[in-house]
């Protein structure tokens, strides 16, 4: 199957700014890889390496086994989805999908049905003879998109595409997008910054910070077993807290939180000294005041909020620190009033509880983007 | 006089200094073009309207041949000029706007020279450069073209790289993406967007040379480079008729309507405000 990419120890630093240093990732053919993170965390850079816009300063970017770090982009079979679109405003949407089709040996005849097929693909094939200016954010994307799928390409480069557009239309477009992928079977490698947006497309999160990856591997993965404070920071809302290790115990760790002792099943469980421990908001349980057990803490309500299909509750606990937990609306009655300044007891199952070391040393950060499962 | 200190409306008091600025600057204008169309000899005296000093049979425009002859020179120089300065221009600007090294600061800076350097330095300037210097090209229409090129290419640089800092890099990167080498990147892509900045800047380049008057003068050899803002400059103090009025009229009118054509094609494709910007220019 055609579409892979494997980046090797790939490295670009503009006037002596590192913005991608030395990252290593493999990108599987036919899949949705995601780049996420943060602006300026060099996910566009690296999209823009595998262009062909920006020259690597060292490393190697192979598609499909040949290394095409020093291919000018008019030469390499992947195309690109831009932020902002860049439709040509001087030509009309058929003018714009027809553009790169010069460049292949194509009669006429064959051109204009793969402009057409390449517009039915992405619902505008009445759309031919508008302008860009006459069309809608959706729209614009749209061809955009039909623009750069009409050469079919091994890979296809998005950079944020959903970036500009509202949030209703974002939605649809994440399902046609992941959609399209789907059919056409062409390897997408999508950047964004939005967490959601990554987990609900993608086969596979590259989770990207200060230039290098710091996690990568299945959206579940990624979310469920985060391996930095960064990642689990990043994904999702987590809890924090700042703990301090004591050594295994069993299958578990002892953490000392406050002047509470509690055992933690995930993460470094081997980890001594200086941590934290998270646990996700839905992991948190909230039961009546002075329930006994252990891995129990009390706390006070400070804020409710009902969602809807959940409430979002704010505890203060012993020892001042304010934990986010999430509450499902189940139809239940609950034994107890979410009310500000209500007692609770907050229970944190160990199994839902992650001890993560401050910081992974930079070479296991490359192997664990390196090992994910195949 | 409350409408001038209502708080709330908008200010009026620059409503009205504005109002009598532009008044100030455009009563010469008209009276000279009114006096364009006197029927008596007098340049201050009306005598009522006529259209002898365009088109009579002796001293107008049209027959006499010392005013033709200025006409056509003016007309002469500003089409070649434009012709250089225009591609020359267009490719300074691409070659600046690429060029992001060592050096690129100071020719930016370089280009802006012409533009700043008081013209009578560049007149003096240049008459040595082509007397002592190039003898061989000596005065007269070649050394007025050079002249009027070197400041009428800073316009066209300016006006064209700011048209190109504004489309930005990504229709490049989009055309190389799909397939265009270098070359169709620039002649499917980037020229058709910097057409109106082209068109804009081959008429201000225009405008500018019919207009000039220091450099022209001090590279003219003898009265075949004469142009029209010479002929005024030197008749107006002989034996003045309307007919200078009448001449003045004429070029007021090119240098508008090529102007006006200018700022409309650049407002049709490349958006109001930097049409704005560009009418600024005008100076």
């Amino acid at each position: 199957m055609e579409g892979e990419i494997r980046l090797e120890e790939l490295t670009k630093a503009f006037d002596g700014v590192v913005a991608v240093d030395g990252i290593d990732l493999h990108m599987p053919p036919g899949e949705f890889f995601t780049m996420l993170g943060p602006s300026g965390c060099g996910k566009t850079t690296t999209l823009r390496m595998i262009a062909g816009f920006e020259r690597p300063t060292s490393g190697r970017i192979l598609l499909d086994g040949s290394d095409v770090a020093r291919v000018p982009p008019h030469r390499r079979n992947v195309n690109t989805v831009f932020q902002s679109y860049a439709l040509f405003p001087h030509l009309d949407v058929a003018g714009n999908v027809a553009f790169g089709l010069k460049y292949r040996k194509l009669t006429k005849e064959e051109q204009t049905r793969r402009v057409g097929e390449a517009l039915e693909l992405v619902n505008l094939a009445g759309f031919a003879g508008r302008k860009a200016a006459q069309l809608s954010g959706g729209q614009q994307q749209r061809v955009a998109l039909a623009r750069a799928l009409v050469l079919r390409p091994r890979v296809l480069l998005l950079d944020e595409p959903l970036g500009a557009l509202d949030a209703r239309l974002r939605k649809n477009l994440q399902v046609e997008l992941k959609a399209l992928q789907n059919e056409l079977g062409i390897t997408f490698v999508f950047v964004t910054h939005d967490q959601e947006e990554a987990l609900t497309m993608s086969d596979r999160i590259a989770v990207m910070n200060e230039g290098s990856v710091e996690q990568a591997g299945v959206p579940r993965e990624v979310y469920e077993e985060p391996r930095t404070l960064f990642v689990a920071d990043f994904l999702g809302v987590s809890n924090l807290l700042a703990a301090e290790a004591m050594g295994p115990d069993g299958d578990a760790c002892s953490v000392r939180v406050g002047d509470r002792v509690f055992r933690a099943q995930q993460g470094a469980t081997g980890a001594r000294g200086d941590v934290k421990v998270m646990i996700r908001p839905e992991r948190i349980a909230i039961e009546p005041h002075a329930t006994g057990g252990d891995n129990r803490l009390p706390g006070m309500v400070e804020r409710s909020v009902f969602l809807g299909g959940a409430h979002e509750v704010h505890v203060r606990v012993l020892g001042g620190e304010l934990l986010k937990a999430t509450v499902a609306n189940d139809g239940k009655r609950l034994p107890f009033a979410l009310e500000q300044g209500e007692a609770v007891t907050v229970h944190l199952p160990p199994d839902g509880l992650r001890v993560l070391t401050p910081g992974l040393p930079r070479a296991e950060a490359g192997e664990a983007a390196e090992s994910g499962p195949a | 006089m409350s409408w001038l200190r209502n708080p709330w409306g908008r200010p009026r008091w620059l409503a009205v200094v504005t109002a009598l600025y532009i008044v100030w600057s455009v009563v010469p204008v008209v009276l000279a073009v009114a006096f364009a169309f006197n029927a008596g000899r007098s340049r201050t005296t009306w005598q009522g309207f006529s259209f002898r000093w365009f088109t009579g049979s002796t001293g107008s425009v049209l027959h006499d041949p010392a005013l033709q002859g200025a006409l056509k020179h003016t007309l002469l120089l500003a089409v070649i000029c434009v012709a250089v300065s225009t591609p020359l221009g267009v490719s300074l600007a691409l070659g600046l706007q690429r060029w992001r090294g060592r050096g690129s600061g100071s020719v930016n800076t370089l280009m802006l020279l012409p533009l700043v350097t008081p013209e009578i330095v560049m007149g003096v300037a240049l008459l040595l450069l082509f007397l002592r210097v190039f003898p061989e090209i000596g005065l007269g229409t070649t050394a007025q073209v050079i002249g009027q090129v070197t400041f009428t290419l800073s316009y066209v640089v300016v006006i064209v790289r700011g048209r190109l800092t504004s489309i930005g890099p990504e229709y490049e990167e989009a055309a190389a993406d799909l397939g265009a080498p270098p070359h169709d990147q620039l002649l499917r892509v980037l020229l058709p967007l910097l057409a109106p900045a082209i068109i804009a800047a081959a008429a201000i380049a225009f405008a500018v040379s019919i207009d000039d008057f220091v450099v022209t003068q001090y590279l003219s050899s003898d009265a075949s480079t004469t142009t029209v803002s010479m002929l005024l400059y030197a008749t107006a103090r002989g034996a003045p008729t309307p007919a200078l009025n009448a001449i003045a009229t004429v070029a007021l009118v090119i240098t508008l309507v090529t102007l006006s054509l200018a700022f409309l094609v650049y407002r049709r494709f490349a958006g109001g405000k930097e049409a704005a910007a560009l009418a600024a220019m005008e100076i």
